[in-house]
């Protein structure tokens, strides 16, 4: 009977009960995709079997680099001795990048995204799962390789591709070319892999030797990872020639499940999460938890008077007080219900985009979870929602007696610490996503060549297309769609690191510098100034010619290089004798010295969150200029993309014409802000939409409850404009109470996550402003529509009962 | 039956307290229907709740067919209201959610009666008043007459000892109001002891005994004369 009851009352008040069904899904669906996301987030690399024993290993040392701190090491040689000096390493692997970014099969070249020369021992540390093959031996001989999935499909297609032949064509890296012979197929590593490599290769020769390879020691049960630093320090004692108390190498050891998110080094695989983000999302997911939760009660509370009549008459026919319960329980659990069933519908939609844009598949293989959630969710939702209700009732069933008449309600204090509670949060999200919002764009507008927007890059082109960069750049140039060809030796977005050691007139090391005095080098082509509109603070641009002899080289330092040379008057420091000298020996590479010729304002080649390093700008011909950029003038996009497509047919046949804006690169760089804005923007939305509705309930509840006293005043001379100050009072005192409680919060908030950022925008208080408009706006548009509803009623019907 | 003595309800305000009933002693016998009168604001309403077991006194005491009522615990007074005591109000109180049919059944269901069983009684109410054509109607779609009809055939289908009615036939016009007291007496007749507020004179007649309250206080106490 009760169920009756409570559907029949359910129907009664449909519109009321949308709201409560509304507000409760949107905030379910979007804790069930943070909560998800999170889950994926935390489970990085922790499918491998052996995930926690396995560690990478990276080194830093003051006299390398300054003491950056790289995830990759340099000349790995001495890798397979460790292993056999210090027992408790039970294996390695070192991952050795393909670079070239191009493969080729028969006379077609194809695309690599990343790949790796690797020991043969890489399935003895990593289990990958294996398709065709046999893990122990298919990378036994040199020169195999094994493919994933996707990648044997995009060459292969359908034909079975063990025991064909694809080649590294020739280029910067590799003198010759270098056949390698398929011998298995691997499943494609799952998102939440710190790596994706389209294939896997046991090297030709013994390349591993040499050159710079991330590193993977396998540790045996119950090593001590401080056990085996020691003795890595110690094999280093005894294996160097030097004396041994001069290392100052340090060894690290990080755990594989902790690079996702805990490694920040420089030359990661693939660009890392952020723990920060995890939490960020993880408050996300609590404030809307408790947002809707509160909603639901308010709403609750106000509708309880609506069933209080059937509540006392059931008491004088012999309910108990169980039963009283049980019909709020089974309400609550209609509600909860055809949350869960809304839910259901958004989610596949939802996850289908989220799939589409990000390619992650959050709802497969998580129904466990995901019923957990909803469960989770549901026992919350129940007991929170109810638990003012139920006081309440058992308060009213009482007065209902005493006076006998439908009952005014006086919930009053409850509701109003759930409205601002309510406010205050999603005030505190406005200003979160104005602020983030805010900075992004910041960072974006600062990065090179990004507010210009017509700049795209050709990244990382194919050696043998740098030695034709110049005719290339001829060849563009007498089309008029072009603005400008340039070319350097990092991508936008990316990180310059070379440091190289100089010699300048006049200039002293400091203490700290004396073991190795380098200075961050940046080679390119001699427009790169222009291309990129840098500012020039003192002196003049590259002359237009990319050699130069000897006593006559061009130099061009940023501010911060400025400072390091210890200057801090641009004017100063120009016409300066200067040297870079390349101390790798044999190599033949002479930088002709000369002087500085130019100061520039700092530039933002990398992301703003770290703090400009000093960088000297120098020109190249057919060297380290590996990649290309393209400025087109205003407008024309599309036929200078034309135009390029046909100049690159025409000079570099075979070759596939990649390119990207960069705009698009430097989003890549901020994919995270970026991710973190659109999704905060998703969750304000919906949690000021749950809160609107929510005062709008409580706004048609309170209405309803006072018409007899807004009648009372019109007959009394009140006009329809007094009636709505007095109904709107209330809540803009409330908005503008959470107003003031959410403020500083989110001040010290936004503060802590600007902290991030070594360039920041400012916390203007206009922000707090647009903030507590825009929720009071929204605030009192809600209310009004009912107030004005009320308000604007003949008294009569509101008096002609009683 | 009903034995009350010494009866106190008030009302504290700040600076005063209000008696709304002092000192009240009234016995009811078995089979008796008894007419409480008076003006408004006397204490009648307060009294039927007391004898009903919806309120408490302030002092003295009450005992229910033998029991003393004032000390009865919150579980047990839900059995009384299951199986001994049946309200009709003015204001009929049916639930408006519920159809005539369900209306009527829902005392049935408390105290656990079986589906089969609970059929048969109410329909036997239903054919008792006239009322099967209506038993899928909602009270909102009756009239006054008829929902309290409806409320009577609620109060008396778990056949309780007491029927305890607060101004049955105030918001009846006086055809309908007939109706109703001419029911209450065939009740009474069939052995029911009945206790009724009401303002009606004529309707107060119907009963055995009126009880005349003024300022909470019994001022007359006498059999009707037949």
């Amino acid at each position: 009977m009760i169920l009756k009851v409570v559907t029949r009352n359910l129907q009664k008040h449909p519109f009321l009960n949308l709201i409560k069904v509304i507000g409760l899904s949107l905030a379910l669906s979007g804790i069930v995709f943070i909560v998800l996301f999170l889950k994926s987030e935390l489970s990085y690399d922790k499918y491998f079997k052996n995930a926690e024993r396995i560690y990478r290993y990276s080194i830093t040392d003051s006299g390398f680099f300054g003491g950056r701190h790289f995830a990759r090491i340099i000349n790995p040689v001495y890798i397979p001795d460790l292993k056999e000096a210090i027992s408790e390493i039970e294996n390695f692997v070192r991952l050795r990048p393909v670079r070239g970014g191009l493969m080729k099969y028969g006379d077609r070249y194809y695309g690599v995204n990343q790949a790796f020369e690797c020991d043969s021992t890489f399935f003895q540390v990593f289990d990958a799962e294996i398709l065709v093959g046999d893990k122990n031996s298919v990378l036994e001989n040199p020169a195999s390789m094994v493919v994933t999935e996707s990648f044997a499909r995009k060459v292969f297609g359908d034909s079975n591709p063990v025991g064909e032949i694809l080649t590294i064509p020739p280029g910067q890296y590799y003198g010759q070319a270098q056949d390698f012979t398929i011998q298995g197929i691997i499943k494609d590593f799952p998102s939440n892999s710190h790596f994706h490599p389209d294939f896997l290769a046991t090297p030709v020769q013994d390349q591993l030797r040499t050159g710079w390879a991330w590193t993977y020691l396998l540790l045996t049960k119950n090593a001590s990872p401080e056990n085996v630093k020691a003795g890595i320090a110690n094999f280093f004692k005894n294996n160097t020639e030097s004396d041994s108390n001069e290392i100052k190498t340090q060894f690290h050891l990080q755990k594989l499940t902790d690079i996702h998110l805990n490694s920040h080094k420089l030359r990661e695989i693939e660009p890392n999460g952020y723990l920060r983000n995890i939490y960020v999302l993880a408050i996300a997911a609590i404030i809307l938890l408790l947002i809707a939760i509160s909603n639901f009660a308010n709403l609750s509370l106000g509708m309880s008077g609506f069933s209080s009549k059937y509540l006392f008459v059931n008491k004088i026919l012999g309910s108990s007080k169980h039963s009283v319960l049980n019909y709020f329980f089974i309400e609550g659990l209609f509600i909860v219900l055809a949350t869960i069933l809304l839910v259901l519908l958004i989610s596949f939609p939802v996850n289908s985009i989220i799939y589409r844009v990000y390619g992650l598949n959050l709802l497969s293989n998580n129904l466990l979870l995901l019923f957990l959630i909803f469960l989770i969710f549901s026992v919350v939702t129940l007991l929170f929602g109810l638990m003012p209700v139920l006081r309440s009732v058992f308060l009213s069933i009482r007065n209902e007696i005493q006076k006998n008449t439908s009952s005014v309600l006086n919930n009053g204090k409850i509701s109003r610490t759930l409205i601002v509670f309510q406010y205050g949060f999603s005030i505190a999200l406005i200003i979160a996503v104005i602020v983030i919002t805010k900075q992004t764009k910041y960072a974006l507008n600062s990065s090179l060549g990004v507010k210009e927007d017509n700049v795209i890059c050709l990244e990382s082109v194919h050696a043998s297309l740098q030695q034709k960069f110049g005719v290339l750049k001829e060849e563009l140039l007498k089309y008029n769609s072009f603005e400008s060809v340039s070319a350097m030796m990092e991508p936008p977005g990316g990180e310059a690191n070379d440091m190289f050691a100089f010699e300048m007139e006049g200039y002293q090391s400091d203490k700290e510098n004396e073991e190795f005095d380098g200075i961050g080098v940046f080679p390119c082509d001699y427009s790169f100034a222009t291309i990129f509109n840098l500012q020039f603070l003192s002196g003049q641009n590259f002359s237009e010619k990319n050699t130069d002899v000897e006593g006559s080289g061009e130099y061009i330092i940023n501010e911060a290089a400025m400072f390091r040379l210890h200057y801090s008057n641009p004017d100063d420091i120009v016409g300066k004798e200067f040297k870079l000298i390349f101390s790798t020996l044999g190599s033949g590479i002479e930088i002709p010295g000369g002087k500085i010729i130019g100061v520039v304002k700092d530039f933002h080649l990398k992301s703003l969150k770290s703090i400009v390093e000093p960088l000297v700008l120098f020109k190249r011909e057919k060297l380290w200029l590996i990649n290309f950029v393209i400025s087109y003038k205003p407008g024309l996009q599309e036929q200078a993309l034309n135009d390029i497509n046909t100049v690159w047919n025409s000079l570099f046949p075979g070759y596939p014409f990649q390119y990207e804006h960069v705009g698009a690169m430097y989003k890549k760089v901020y994919k995270s802000e970026l991710l973190q804005a659109r999704l905060l923007s998703v969750f304000t939305i919906i949690a000021l939409f749950i809160c609107s509705m929510g005062l709008f309930g409580m706004a048609l509840i309170t209405t309803q409850r006072r018409i007899k006293e807004i009648g009372v005043r019109k007959v009394n001379g009140a006009r329809v404009a007094e009636i709505i100050t007095l109904l709107n009072k209330d809540y803009v005192l409330w908005v503008a109470l959470a107003f003031i409680i959410a403020s500083p919060v989110a001040w010290v908030a936004m503060n802590k996550w600007l902290e991030n950022f070594a360039y920041k925008t400012s916390l203007s208080w206009w922000i707090f402003a647009v903030a507590g408009i825009l929720a009071m706006s929204i605030a009192l548009l809600t209310v009004s529509i009912q107030s004005w509803k009320a308000a604007a009623r003949n008294p009569v019907e509101a008096l002609r009962y009683e | 039956m009903i034995k009350l003595r010494n009866i106190d309800r008030y009302f504290d305000s700040k600076f005063q307290r209000t008696f709304v009933l002092k000192g009240v002693d009234l016995d009811v016998e078995q089979g008796e229907f008894v007419s409480i009168m008076g003006p408004s604001g006397a204490g009648k309403s307060t009294l039927l709740n007391i004898i009903g077991l919806l309120d408490e006194p302030n002092a003295g005491e009450y005992y229910l067919l033998g029991d003393p009522a004032f000390q009865l615990k919150e579980k047990k007074k839900v059995q009384y209201h299951r199986s001994h005591i049946g309200f009709i109000f003015q204001a009929f109180h049916l639930i408006d959610e519920l159809n005539v049919y369900e209306n009527i059944e829902t005392p049935l269901i408390y105290r656990n009666v079986k589906t089969k069983e609970r059929k048969a009684l109410v329909a036997d109410l239903l054919d008792r008043f006239n009322m099967v054509a209506k038993k899928d109607l909602f009270p909102s779609q009756l009239s006054g007459g008829q929902q309290q009809l409806v409320a009577v055939a609620r109060a008396i289908v778990g056949n309780p000892k007491l029927l305890l009615a607060d101004e049955p036939t105030g918001n009846l016009h006086s055809e309908q109001g007939e109706m109703i007291m001419k029911l209450l007496k065939k009740l009474n007749e069939e052995g029911m002891t009945i206790i009724q507020v009401t303002h009606n004179e004529a309707f107060a007649n119907y009963g055995s005994r009126i009880v005349k309250l003024v300022d909470g206080l019994i001022q007359e106490d006498y059999q009707v004369k037949k």
